[in-house]
């Protein structure tokens, strides 16, 4: 902490949030909030007189609200900065602190919120995690019975800078416990909360018995667990020294934990494994091992950067073995627990490895950018005839596309992410997606299309979760049929309705959509363009004759291969059910409709031919 | 745009060892990509990604001529990065090389069907080149790099980072919530295994 405090080239700015992220790699502009302390950063010398004539206590979220803080004080003596801080909410305005502080006159009521605008390449987010809220696992009492404490308050009341300058005391009567019964596992490898292991909690809650043991050896500590996992290097011989010093540890998870009313003791009711029969332990003290949880606000930052979380709410790696600490949006990078639980050495040698990643960029003068991007046809632009539209710019997440009535719309190349939602919006075909031309992509419908069509299942993918989750499907081995065939776009955005049409042309058995859930679109709002434009196709389907069965959306992430298996398979199935023949019978039937609405098309460069498939005679 | 003179495709399926090889037979798919339009040769070879199998393709670009490659293996997201390096050491532009998905999305989920995933991967090259058919070279975009970096988050990783990236001399801004840098690692006691204080 002192240490970055004293690095020149390291801008402490605490008390801050950062409100607003713009840009891409290399060029990131972000809006940061410096919140008013009240006090004046270069006048406070942190003496702390101010703080010991303040009237007035509040509760310190430091201390977990369990001893109090001063309305004017720092958190905690080592404090970085060591800039005092008046809770405006709660103090009285004696003005006794502007006293106390004198000629420093550091004191500033007047003080406002300042937002400044950050220029940087890149970003590293090391948000953290919280605790799991005991209070949800009822039969534990944590709350109800006032010697029910969980992990991190014990680290506060065993630590000697803490409130009880170390000395280990119930809530209930201020006396030493002389038995602690530790329960692992609280709130995780739970299926009513959350499935994964915690990680790090069989390792603390050793080290707290362990610590306690040490400084008094008469106490009964005992850990009710399920499996102790100690796989990193020292973690097993700390475990057994801790076994060797007398700690017991029993296999079992507690069904629940009563109180002695009058001695506030409490009794942890366990089925011990070993001994296969329900045992009752009295402790006069019971310590949760609460499970590390993702941050409270750790969507509205996912959205805020376009970053993605996993099914359990951490943020997401690009790739979970070989880009373990990048994220999916170039030049933003993970560390520490916002990724997954982790321990101190972990976060810290993810830290160090987001900073080497994050370093690889910021050591070029310059970087490049796939050039993807969206480009505008001027001919076929209306705007450019003086026609109003606007509608690739209102599609755009990025503001890259500008359009003044009477000049066609420009689109800004380095601001485009690529995501195609402006090319499949347009009403004129009038923008391309290089790299993902129609062309590029109606080329592969006509083959993938050319024999049996009505046996496959035509899949649109989106490059960052559902071809992501499709490949989740591979690496698990999770089998399903055959029968379908993937195109990857960028986005499901880019997913025009055009193609699903002509896929149907085509006589494609089923056709599926399949793009990331809305809070993990790699686009911001890319899901949500394409969510619109995909209510309405069934209703057009059914209109032209088409069974809107045939037709199926689903919001896949990178790390739900069961889930994409499972709608292969189901989709699969619903085809199998169907007549051939009546599959045949709609393709006809909608194929001069398709065709008409598709005419548009063929002035497309390169789109006339692969509109004229000689194949589709045979459907006709 | 997308139509040199003559186009000359290249396809190579890659076997993966057994991940591939062991469900449908590379030299099938090699044998049908041969006769796809503007094909001008298609072989199979055990690992596409390793050395031997990127001069391959390396060695065919220049020999015959080819301006346009399709590698059947695996995933985009494992090694198009990979196959693109490897046309763009042979002098073509890295966006005319195309890659089909034939483990992660054909032989790992169809080992059970090996007719049918042998079906798909040879549909699937079709695909790729057909997509080939119609690419046009593209120049990557260069963007100038802002030296700077920020850090959300001053816990034990945000601090490491930022310690990290000063050190190398990059200006770090390290954004805080709370009154104090020190996040989690702060509030504890002693520290496992070394029993040591956290601050």
């Amino acid at each position: 902490m002192v240490d970055a405090a004293r690095q020149p080239l390291i801008d402490v700015m605490a008390y801050s949030d950062v409100e607003r992220v713009d840009g891409y790699i290399g060029n990131f502009r972000a809006q940061v909030r410096r919140n008013p302390r009240y006090v004046l950063a270069d006048r406070c010398n942190g003496c702390g007189a101010c703080s010991r004539v303040c009237p007035i206590e509040v509760p310190n979220s430091f201390e977990l609200d369990i001893a109090p803080r001063k309305a004017i004080d720092v958190p905690h003596g080592q404090a970085v900065p060591l800039i005092y801080q008046i809770d405006i909410d709660n103090c009285i305005k004696c003005y006794q602190c502007v006293t106390a502080c004198g000629h420093l006159d550091a004191i500033d009521f007047s003080q406002k919120a300042e937002v400044v605008d950050l220029d940087i390449g890149a970003i590293v987010v090391a948000t953290g995690f919280d605790s799991f809220d005991a209070t949800k696992i009822p039969e534990f009492g944590y709350s109800r019975y006032p010697n029910v404490i969980t992990a991190m308050e014990m680290e506060r009341l065993a630590n000697s800078a803490g409130p009880t300058i170390g000395h280990l005391v119930r809530p209930s009567d201020g006396k030493f416990p002389h038995s602690l019964a530790i329960i692992q596992c609280v709130g995780s490898r739970d299926k009513r909360f959350n499935e994964y292991c915690s990680g790090f909690c069989c390792m603390y809650s050793i080290k707290n018995a362990l610590y306690l043991k040490q400084a008094h050896p008469e106490m009964d500590i005992c850990i009710f667990y399920m499996d102790i996992r100690t796989p990193a290097k020292g973690y097993e011989e700390f475990y057994n020294r801790a076994r060797q010093m007398g700690i017991r540890f029993i296999q079992g998870r507690p069904s629940q934990v009563t109180e002695d009313p009058v001695t506030h003791n409490l009794f942890v009711e366990v089925e011990d494994q070993a001994l296969g029969q329900v045992i009752e332990m009295e402790a006069e003290m019971v310590c949760l091992a609460a499970a590390a949880i993702p941050r409270g606000d750790s969507e509205q930052v996912a959205s805020m950067l376009t970053l993605s979380r996993s099914p359990s709410g951490f943020y997401m790696e690009y790739h979970p073995k070989l880009r373990p600490v990048d994220s999916p949006t170039d030049g933003i990078f993970l560390a520490g627990a916002i990724q997954g639980p982790k321990d101190i050495p972990a976060s810290v040698a993810q830290g160090s490895a987001a900073a080497s990643r994050a370093a690889r960029v910021l050591s070029k003068d310059t970087w490049e950018i796939e050039p993807i991007v969206a480009r505008v046809d001027a001919e076929r632009c209306i705007s450019a005839q003086g026609k109003k539209c606007g509608i690739c710019a209102r599609a755009c997440p990025y503001g890259a596309i500008t359009v003044e009535q009477g000049y066609a719309a420009v689109v800004t190349p380095a601001k485009c992410h690529g995501c195609g939602g402006c090319v499949a919006e347009c009403p004129q075909d009038a923008i391309r997606q290089d790299h993902f031309t129609d062309a590029q992509v109606v080329a592969q419908l006509a083959v993938l299309l050319k024999d049996s069509p009505q046996e496959k299942i035509l899949a649109f993918m989106c490059h960052w979760c559902s071809y992501g989750g499709a490949d989740n499907a591979g690496t698990s081995h999770f089998e399903y049929p055959a029968s379908s065939r993937g195109v990857r776009v960028m986005c499901s955005a880019r997913m025009d309705q055009d193609f699903i049409l002509d896929a149907f042309r085509r006589g494609a058995g089923m056709v599926l959509v399949s793009g990331c859930h809305p809070q993990d679109c790699h686009y911001i709002t890319g899901q949500q363009v394409a969510a619109r434009r995909f209510e309405r196709i069934p209703r057009t389907l059914e209109r032209m004759g088409i069974n809107p069965e045939r037709f199926r959306v689903e919001w896949i992430s990178a790390a739900e291969g069961d889930k994409y298996a499972r709608v292969i398979t189901e989709m699969d199935a619903k085809l199998k059910s169907m007549d051939r023949g009546q599959i045949i019978a709609e393709t006809a039937r909608a194929l001069p409709e398709i065709n008409n609405r598709l005419k548009r098309w063929r002035s497309v460069p390169y789109m006339a031919d692969l509109l004229t498939e000689p194949e589709l005679e045979a459907v006709r | 745009m997308p139509v040199d003179d003559k186009l000359r495709v290249g396809v190579y399926i890659c076997s993966c060892g057994a991940n591939i090889g062991s469900v449908i037979d590379p030299a099938a798919v090699a044998e049908y990509a041969s006769h796809l339009p503007d094909v001008v040769l298609a072989r199979d070879y055990m690992y596409m990604c390793g050395d031997p199998g990127q001069n391959l393709i390396r060695k065919d670009i220049r020999q015959y001529k080819l301006n346009r490659v399709v590698v059947a293996a695996c995933s985009v997201r494992m090694h198009e990065p990979t196959f693109r390096a490897c046309v763009a050491d042979a002098g073509l532009n890295p966006f005319l090389m195309e890659m089909a998905n034939i483990r992660e999305q054909d032989t790992w989920v169809h080992s059970k069907d090996p007719e049918g995933a042998l079906l798909k991967a040879k549909e699937l090259v079709a695909a790729a080149v057909a997509k080939v058919r119609h690419v046009f070279p593209l120049t990557t975009i260069t963007v100038a790099v802002t030296k700077k970096a920020m850090v959300i988050g001053g816990g034990v990783a945000g601090i490491s980072a930022a310690l990290d990236l000063a050190d190398m001399g990059i200006p770090t801004y390290l954004v805080e919530k709370e009154l104090s840098i020190g996040g989690t690692m702060a509030q504890l006691n002693k520290t496992f295994p070394t029993m040591d204080c956290s601050i």
